[in-house]
């Protein structure tokens, strides 16, 4: 069947099977790496994308459930002033991932600051399990996000001012 | 021909620094590749018969051992295990052949069609009480006179502490791609010891070392998981490269991963102890089995160090260790952060917990008056040449987590309760142990290492090791550290990519060896040439090696050789609930005192400390790995869950700060040797019973509860 | 590889047509449930799919004074984001111990309340809240309470061949609720239960008494919460004792571990109404 979607803004169309899953489309089709198929389970986290701005494990989605939708990976996303945000959050924090799970770290913060202006530690760390890796101390990740959301912030107050 | 993969777009920041922004294997491929599905023993033991494949359409190909051009073997640590198993089977899941084909679908339908036929006999699974052709390695140590030490002790107490098996999760299934570089093997893989994969492909493709040239893919996070499993399937793969005439890859599913590769060796420990009137250590007798699954490939040196470990931060001067590793039919078992001096800590700091809880006792003073001190005698019979500074440690977490006053409010309660809804059922517990320099301990490890470092015209200095970092901090601090000797500008240090063309063997990355030994090696290799840069022209090349002292001597109850000369010192407090609901322990606080010596970077030092905390507390409240009856790896991959960051307690870091001069240490297990055993004391207070393994789930509590 | 036919009504009426043309046809909504089991390179759907992405009348929410109505297509993720007061606490607290945020965005009530093979989160928070769900097949439309889902075995049988449309939910006013999960969080495995509780006074007097528990099997136990319905609270020494004993006993049915579980929460619920 033929799919036609929209990734990372752009109009696109793929042949698939109902076997197939999307992150291997995205990565052998497209050949956009950042979503990695680890557990195919919807539980490690390394295939976050958003679809329809929301957060999705890319493994539970069979091509036809792209039919139609807006999908960004991280690339798409890393095109993004919502990600400038976060990146600098992060390395400000000094966040550190083992370069595995730092995608779908970043795309679970954007998820965090895109609900809550000043998200709180526990709302940073319910969203964080979604990416489950052993890697990072959870309390610089708390501090990373949070300085993403008040650039983020910042940002959106010069822009508001301008 | 170099793989494609790009990295995905974008800056990278949780990779920053990492050597050559390493390609990560799962991206990797290149073109004509064909794929490497693995044919596995369906049986835990038996003589295996054959294998049978369905007919193969072109381009796919059957790889059995009798396509091994080498030998059919590898060799880790002294021990070997078979690259297919040839003749006999060992654990379910063993490799027996391997398929190869350039569409993934078709090969999995083939692997699923293809069938092993196999005699079945009985496997061995009994570990504790176990026969005499089980034992790989053994280990007597006899100090002082312990017999006599037990007749004339004032009370004689005895206690069994399990640890299990434990799954790393580390950040990418293993797999390797292999692909003919001109007239050389080059092997893409994550792994900790890339001179090891070299030496293992080259033994299998009959040529040598030279013929084979391994270059690190990103290795992440590992938990030991990746010392010598990858260079298996880095055999597997280049047999499949040589044998297909093409590039060969073989990446595990996460699932498959689960079930086949390595876990932590599951251990226990069975001692006796002997104490004075006065409540001092007088005698120690140990019995440590360590269940090292199918061929035991860590064995010699994770009994050696379990049994090192066995007295833990305590001196006591009558003290007898038996130590058994034992093969049994299960896939091959081994290393968890750390080569297996944890499990003997747990055991040690959990009984001695318990003897100050029946001598009515606080745990923290009970255990200070026996600690280890300048002058105790250690296992080797030689005396500690330092002062372990616990005193300070037990004071530092006492003040931070308040211990003291809570232990003693929570024995209260637990004394006073009537019943369960009596009070909250609380309880804080408190460990000691200490780190070694990273050293191994046993022969079957290599024995000399090396750093390179090349100083050019430019005044830029690039530095040359295969150790393969985990993160950006191992690489930034040995730019650091040359930096400083040198003076250079931190952007005119480079580390080389550790592809074994272009940099030296230092060995594997495990036992935080990143900094006792390869950073000891660059500061050596950086004086070499601080000496002659003022006098030679550049560029300057300067090599430094270490060697490993001789491994111990087992001998007649006595060891000979040296353990360490420092050691990075720790304990932990952690201070639990029980859900009144659910009896659910719940971590309400950690803490972690560490003396690392010199700390180069000490934020990054806390998050390590933070992390390992994380992982450990993790492993002690949920992670169990089951074994099924014909001993294969029982559960499915998704119950393997680990602690979700929303769960853990405030972790509260405190670092003794040491002289600049002092040498660096390595902290990263200590988080692993502490927390598990703190934790359990903290959960017997809290239900007023004593436990024996962990993790203690909320089924041993109800159990608990009803008796 | 097995590939599967897709078909992707656009309206319920449709829904229900191809329903009837191929009555074996799966129903394809968040897919977390269908894809649970599979890890493999390849997934191996049934081979015909009725997708419900694209139905709007399963994607509604619809609220009164006295009751919610839930699309039995609509996200947990999306139920979670309702305004305050619109959803029932213990619904709530119920959906949050979901798997992860991300599987939330993809689950949706009707996949958690219809599933078959085992109740799942939702079941016994729906259960304390007597609500209703709608099933629809070519007949018309069937109101079920979802306290009937469950047999009288505890086994999960709802309505065969029907589609799981909408759920009614009443919004009561409670003094106490609860919910505990107990065995695998992140996945349902057998060990995994939920625990539900609502109760209500009026006057120092229990007015209402709701205690629900599922896994693979679900309890609830109408009997033992008449008799503690219309007692003074606190519930004394001896009530306590005598109905956790009630319903230690009507567990005998359960899987051990389970059992004493259950056991102790329930001893927890009532440590709740003795103080």
């Amino acid at each position: 069947m033929t799919i036609h979607f929209i990734l990372n803004g752009e109009d696109v169309s793929m042949n698939a099977t109902s076997a197939d899953r999307l992150v291997d489309l995205l990565r052998e089709r497209f050949g956009l790496h950042g979503a990695q198929a680890d557990c195919r389970r919807g539980t490690c986290g390394k295939c976050l994308v958003l679809m329809d701005g929301r957060l999705a494990p890319s493994c539970l989605l069979p091509a036809f459930k792209a039919r139609g939708r807006e999908i960004v990976t991280y690339e798409g996303f890393a095109q993004t002033d919502e990600y400038a945000d976060i990146a600098a959050g992060f390395a400000e924090a000094g966040v550190e991932c083992c370069g595995f799970c730092d995608k779908g770290k970043i795309l679970a913060a954007a998820a965090v600051v895109e609900r809550s202006s000043r998200p709180t530690k526990e709302e940073i760390l319910a969203e964080m399990a979604e990416v489950p890796c052993r890697c990072t101390d959870p309390e610089t990740l708390v501090r990373g996000v949070q300085a993403a959301a008040e650039r983020r912030e910042g940002r959106r107050y010069r822009r508001a001012s301008q | 021909m170099a793989p494609r993969g790009e990295a995905a777009a974008g800056p990278d920041p949780g990779a920053a620094g990492l050597q050559a922004r390493e390609l990560i294997l799962g991206d990797l491929s290149q073109p004509g590749m064909v794929h490497v599905a693995t044919i596995r023993s369906p049986t835990a033991c038996g003589r295996l018969v054959s294998v049978k494949a369905p007919t193969l359409p072109k381009g796919y190909r059957l790889i059995l051992p009798a396509d091994i051009p080498g030998e059919n073997r590898i060799v880790s640590f002294g021990a070997e295990l078979p690259v297919l198993a040839a003749e006999r089977v060992t654990y379910v899941g063993e490799p027996v052949a391997l398929l190869a084909g350039p569409d993934l679908a078709t090969l999995g339908d083939l692997a699923e069609s293809t069938r092993v036929l196999v005699e079945e006999e009985e496997g061995t699974f009994s570990w504790k009480s176990f026969a005499s052709e089980q034992v790989v390695a053994k280990r007597v140590a006899v100090i002082g006179d312990p017999e006599l030490a037990f007749s004339i002790a004032d009370k004689v107490l005895e206690g069994e502490y399990d640890s299990g098996a434990l799954e790393h999760l580390y950040s990418e299934p293993q797999g390797a791609l292999a692909a003919f570089d001109y007239d050389k093997m080059a092997i893409w893989c994550a792994t900790q010891w890339p001179y090891h994969v070299r030496d293992c492909v080259a033994l299998v493709l009959g040529g040598a070392g030279e013929d084979v040239v391994v270059r690190p893919t990103r290795l992440g996070f590992h938990l030991d998981g990746k010392l010598w499993y990858p260079s298996l399937l880095a055999c597997h793969a280049a047999l499949a490269a040589l044998l297909c005439k093409k590039p060969a890859r073989i990446l595990l599913s996460r699932e498959e991963d689960f079930r086949c590769t390595t876990k932590r060796a599951r251990s226990s420990v069975s001692l006796r102890t002997g104490l004075d009137a006065t409540g001092r250590l007088t005698a120690l007798d140990f019995r440590i089995s360590l269940n090292v699954g199918a061929f035991g490939p860590l064995a010699e040196e994770m009994l050696s160090q379990a049994c090192v470990a066995a007295t833990g931060a305590y001196s006591c001067p009558n003290v007898r260790i038996e130590g058994y590793a034992v093969t049994t039919n299960t896939p091959p078992l081994g290393a968890f952060a750390g080569l297996g001096a944890a499990p003997s800590f747990f055991a040690l700091e959990s009984e001695a917990a318990r003897l100050a809880s029946a001598a009515g006792q606080d745990p923290v003073s009970w255990k200070s008056r026996n600690v280890l001190r300048k002058g105790s005698s250690l296992v080797t019979g030689d005396p500690l040449k330092e002062e372990p500074p616990y005193e300070e440690i037990a004071g530092r977490l006492g003040k931070a987590s308040d211990f003291g006053r809570k232990w003693a409010c929570y024995e209260l309660v637990r004394k006073r309760r009537a019943g369960r809804d009596d009070g909250p059922l609380r309880g804080i517990g408190f460990a000691f142990a200490y780190q070694g320099a990273g050293a191994f301990l046993s022969g079957g490890a290599p024995n000399s290492y090396s750093v390179e470092a090349t100083l050019d015209k430019e005044l830029r200095l690039s530095l040359k090791t295969s150790a393969a970092a985990c993160s950006g901090t191992m690489i930034d601090l040995w730019r650091r550290s040359a930096s400083d000797l040198l003076g250079l500008p931190l952007e005119e240090v480079s580390v080389a990519p550790p592809d074994t063309d272009l940099s030296p063997n230092s060995g594997p990355v495990t036992l935080s060896r990143g900094l006792t030994v390869v950073n000891k090696l660059v500061e050596r290799a950086c004086q070499a040439i601080q000496k002659r840069r003022f006098r030679d022209p550049l560029p300057i090349s300067a090599k430094a090696v270490y060697r490993i002292a001789k491994p111990l001597h087992w001998e007649n109850g006595r060891i000979e050789g040296s353990i360490f000369e420092t050691a990075a010192w720790g304990g932990a407090v952690v201070e639990v609930e029980l859900d009144p609901w659910t009896l659910e322990p719940k971590p309400l606080g950690l803490w972690l005192c560490a003396d690392g010596g010199r700390i180069v970077a000490p934020s990054r030092a806390r998050a390590a400390l933070r992390s390992g905390a994380a992982t450990a507390l993790s492993a002690s409240m949920r992670e169990s790995l089951e074994f099924a009856a014909d001993g294969a790896i029982g559960a499915e991959y998704y119950r393997y869950g680990i602690l979700p960051p929303g769960e853990l307690p405030p972790i509260h870091v405190e670092i003794l700060e040491a002289d600049r001069r002092a040498p660096a240490k390595g902290l990263g297990e200590l988080p692993n040797d502490t927390v598990p055993a703190a934790f359990m004391a903290a959960v017997a207070q809290a239900a007023g019973a004593n436990f024996q393994s962990l993790p203690v789930g909320p089924e041993a509590l109800a159990d608990w509860e009803e008796t | 590889m097995r590939v599967s036919e897709i078909h992707a009504p656009s309206s319920l009426a449709e829904v229900l047509e191809q329903r009837r043309r191929l009555p074996e046809a799966a129903f394809y909504a968040g897919g977390t449930e269908l894809l649970r089991e599979q890890a493999g390179r390849f997934l191996r759907l049934p081979p015909e799919i009725i997708s419900l992405g694209a139905v709007p009348e399963l994607r509604q929410v619809a609220l009164t004074e006295r009751f919610v109505e839930i699309g039995a297509a609509v996200t947990l993720a999306e139920i979670l984001e309702l305004r305050e007061n619109a959803v029932p606490e213990l619904l709530a607290v119920a959906l949050r111990g979901v798997a992860t945020p991300a599987i939330r965005n993809l689950a949706t009530l009707g996949g958690n309340l219809a599933t078959r093979s085992r109740f799942m989160d939702s079941w016994p928070a729906l259960a304390c809240l007597d609500a209703l769900a709608e099933f629809r097949d070519a007949s018309g439309s069937h109101w079920v309470n979802v306290n009937r889902i469950a047999d009288a075995e505890g086994l999960p049988a709802p309505p065969a061949g029907a589609l799981l449309s909408r759920v009614r939910i009443p919004l009561e006013r409670w003094d106490a609720i609860a919910i505990r999960k107990v065995g695998l969080r992140d996945y349902p495995a057998a060990e995994t239960a939920v625990f539900a509780l609502a109760a209500r006074a009026e006057k120092g007097i229990l007015s209402e008494f709701r205690l629900a528990f599922a896994g693979e099997r679900s309890l609830r136990l109408r009997e033992v919460e008449a008799r503690i319905l219309g007692r003074r609270l606190p519930l004394n020494a001896k009530e306590r004792r005598s109905f956790s004993g009630d319903y230690r006993e009507a567990a005998s049915s359960l899987p051990p571990g389970l059992k004493q579980q259950f056991g102790t929460l329930v001893d927890g619920a009532l440590d709740l109404l003795s103080r």
